[in-house]
């Protein structure tokens, strides 16, 4: 087993595709911490002020005077509401959730990415694994091996799995890395609120309590490998059932960017929380943001995901254990 | 070459493995099976800044009309005071405008309560607020069905809402100067002029009485500003001031703002 995994990851470094992930991830976090940079600069003095206290409560007086326009809609009502208890229990207890500083870079980096960009970094190395030794006819050596066929498919999800925790990696050093330089390296020890949950829009408080950045990131750069774990299933599912490469990239970047355009709009539909897109931010929910859809929670969309994760393997491996190759 | 970059990605994915998958477990453990938390300390430390010694740092409270509603430019009267204070002095005026529109005294007493509007009131050398525009013409209600009866009644628990709302400021800083500014009426010139402006007279003049009773406060009127042209100081929505009537307003508390005296109390 570990051979036939050595043999696929000899594969996967020949095809460049991790140095072309590590590519667009710097490029990308660069633009991010240019961005990041502006708009704190730009903060400051328009507020006068480097007081993150002042900024926050600035914030929450600009959220309070929007709720009291009456063409918010409810959810979004809601989810203000959330926000503002949420800011006021930071500054009652004097934290500030964003202290400049790489780490929180990283962690605003990993929320931000964990619906759209990680998975699609996921979806681009994962997409082919199959479907391109079914389309190039490579299949067919690889089976006249005296190797039983789910050992091979078991060989792939392997790699998918440790591709995963590359491409994660990749994200939390390069967005380390990168932003330290313009943010400065410190701040792994910056205590963080967690364990908020909803109740309405009540914000409970009772489960809340402080953690070391560092062990916030770790949390985090967990969920986001797990998110990329069922994505990865899932797209090695497909890769099993296309042929072609292109269309099993394509039919994945659909139904990911479909995700959070859903979760603006199916607040009224309540049963497109069983759909695997609308869970992804998974993130949210430790942090302390308010679901997409009522009565979601961390242990809800975990649920969902994994379900989702292991009916993808399993359509695989059967798929894959009797399709004709010809 | 190509073999080991296989073998170093090969290795730094099952570390990383391993770190995740301790990140999810660590993640679970601290979601779901939490004991009961630590009750989140308030920090000990609880600034104090002394930056703000020698910049004046003006806070804003209040309703619609210090947030500035009805002004096209989005400025209101705030603003056009700060204007008119950086050019009169050389010392650097910051503010904090923390108006809510729609905020009545009961809500604004709820506000003073934070412990950041306390943290702003206490660093603030100036304090300017307009309240009570709200608990008046509650949009509009009260006087267009006019009772007498039910404004003696809104007026008495709104002044004794806005003596708490006086008191809480003293107590949470008892150097800082506290300019009201008082209301106008939008109504007058609709019918029933008479009577509305009666009620708002009223409000003011007790309103006025009230500050005189604190030390360093300030009532700033605003009804004769708008007693003539009204119209053409009012806001499509006809009840808060346009531009050219937040100027007025901006203008005339900037006026009542003396810079020489805030220099002594810094010193």
């Amino acid at each position: 087993m570990i051979n036939l995994v050595h043999n696929e990851l000899i594969k996967l470094v020949r095809k460049k595709r991790l140095y072309i992930i590590l590519a667009i991830v710097a490029v990308l976090v660069a633009l991010f911490t240019y961005a990041q940079m502006k708009e704190v600069k730009s903060l400051q003095e328009r507020l006068g002020t480097t007081d993150w206290r002042s900024q926050l409560q600035q914030d929450i007086v600009n959220t309070q005077n929007r709720l009291n326009s009456s063409t918010i809609p409810d959810d979004l009502r809601k989810y203000f509401l959330i926000r503002i208890s949420e800011q006021e229990y930071y500054l009652e207890h004097d934290v500030d959730p964003s202290a400049p500083g790489a780490p929180t870079f990283m962690r605003m980096f990993v929320e931000n990415s964990i619906d759209l960009l990680m998975p699609l970094m996921v979806v681009v190395v994962v997409g082919d694994l199959v479907s391109s030794e079914l389309s190039g006819g490579t299949i067919k050596m690889l089976l006249t091996r005296p190797v039983k066929r789910w050992r091979i498919l078991m060989s792939k999800f392997l790699t998918m799995i440790l591709s995963v925790s590359f491409i994660v990696l990749s994200l939390a050093l390069l967005s380390y890395l990168i932003s330290g330089a313009v943010f400065g390296y410190s701040g792994w020890t910056m205590p963080i609120l967690t364990g908020f949950s909803t109740n309405g829009n009540v914000l409970v408080t009772t489960n809340v309590h402080l953690i070391y950045q560092w062990q916030y990131l770790l949390m985090e750069l967990g969920l986001a490998w797990f998110v990329g774990i069922i994505v990865g299933s899932i797209t090695l599912m497909l890769s099993v059932l296309i042929r072609s490469t292109a269309a099993v990239t394509g039919v994945m970047l659909a139904t990911l960017i479909s995700g959070p355009i859903l979760a603006n709009m199916v607040s009224s539909w309540e049963s497109a929380k069983y759909l695997f897109m609308v869970n992804l931010r998974i993130t949210d929910y430790i942090s302390g943001g308010a679901p997409p859809i009522q009565g979601m929670t961390l242990g809800f969309s975990m649920i969902i995901l994994t379900i989702w994760g292991i009916a993808a393997l399993l359509v695989a491996f059967i798929t894959f254990t009797r399709r004709d190759v010809y | 070459m190509k073999l080991n970059s296989v073998k170093i990605i090969t290795f730094l994915s099952l570390v990383a493995t391993v770190m995740w998958v301790v990140g999810l477990s660590f993640t679970i453990n601290d979601q779901f099976f939490n004991n009961p938390p630590p009750p989140v300390e308030k920090s000990a430390t609880i600034s104090t800044d002394t930056t703000q010694t020698k910049d004046v740092f003006i806070v804003a409270i209040g309703d619609s009309l210090t947030r500035g509603t009805g002004d096209s430019t989005g400025k209101g009267y705030v603003q056009y005071m700060l204007n008119d204070l950086k050019s009169k002095t050389k010392q650097n005026v910051n503010l904090s405008n923390l108006a809510i529109s729609g905020y009545t005294s009961q809500q604004l007493i709820n506000q003073l309560k934070q412990t950041e509007m306390q943290r702003q009131i206490r660093q603030s050398d100036i304090v300017v607020m307009t309240i009570g525009a709200n608990d008046l013409f509650q949009g509009g209600t009260t006087l267009t069905n006019f009772k007498q009866s039910n404004i003696d009644a809104l007026e008495k628990t709104y002044l004794s809402n806005l003596k708490e709302i006086y008191g809480t400021i003293r107590k949470i800083n008892p150097q800082t100067t506290v300019y009201h500014i008082g209301l106008y009426n939008p109504f007058i010139e609709l019918s029933d002029a008479k009577t509305t402006s009666n009620a708002v007279r009223k409000w003011n003049f007790d309103t006025a009485d009230l500050a005189a009773t604190f030390e360093k406060f300030v009532f700033v009127p605003t009804f004769d500003l708008f007693q003539l042209n009204v119209n053409n100081y009012l806001a499509g929505d006809k009840f808060h001031p346009n531009s050219m009537g937040y100027q007025l307003v901006g203008d005339r508390v900037a006026s009542l703002i003396n810079f020489e005296k805030e220099n002594e109390k810094n010193e």
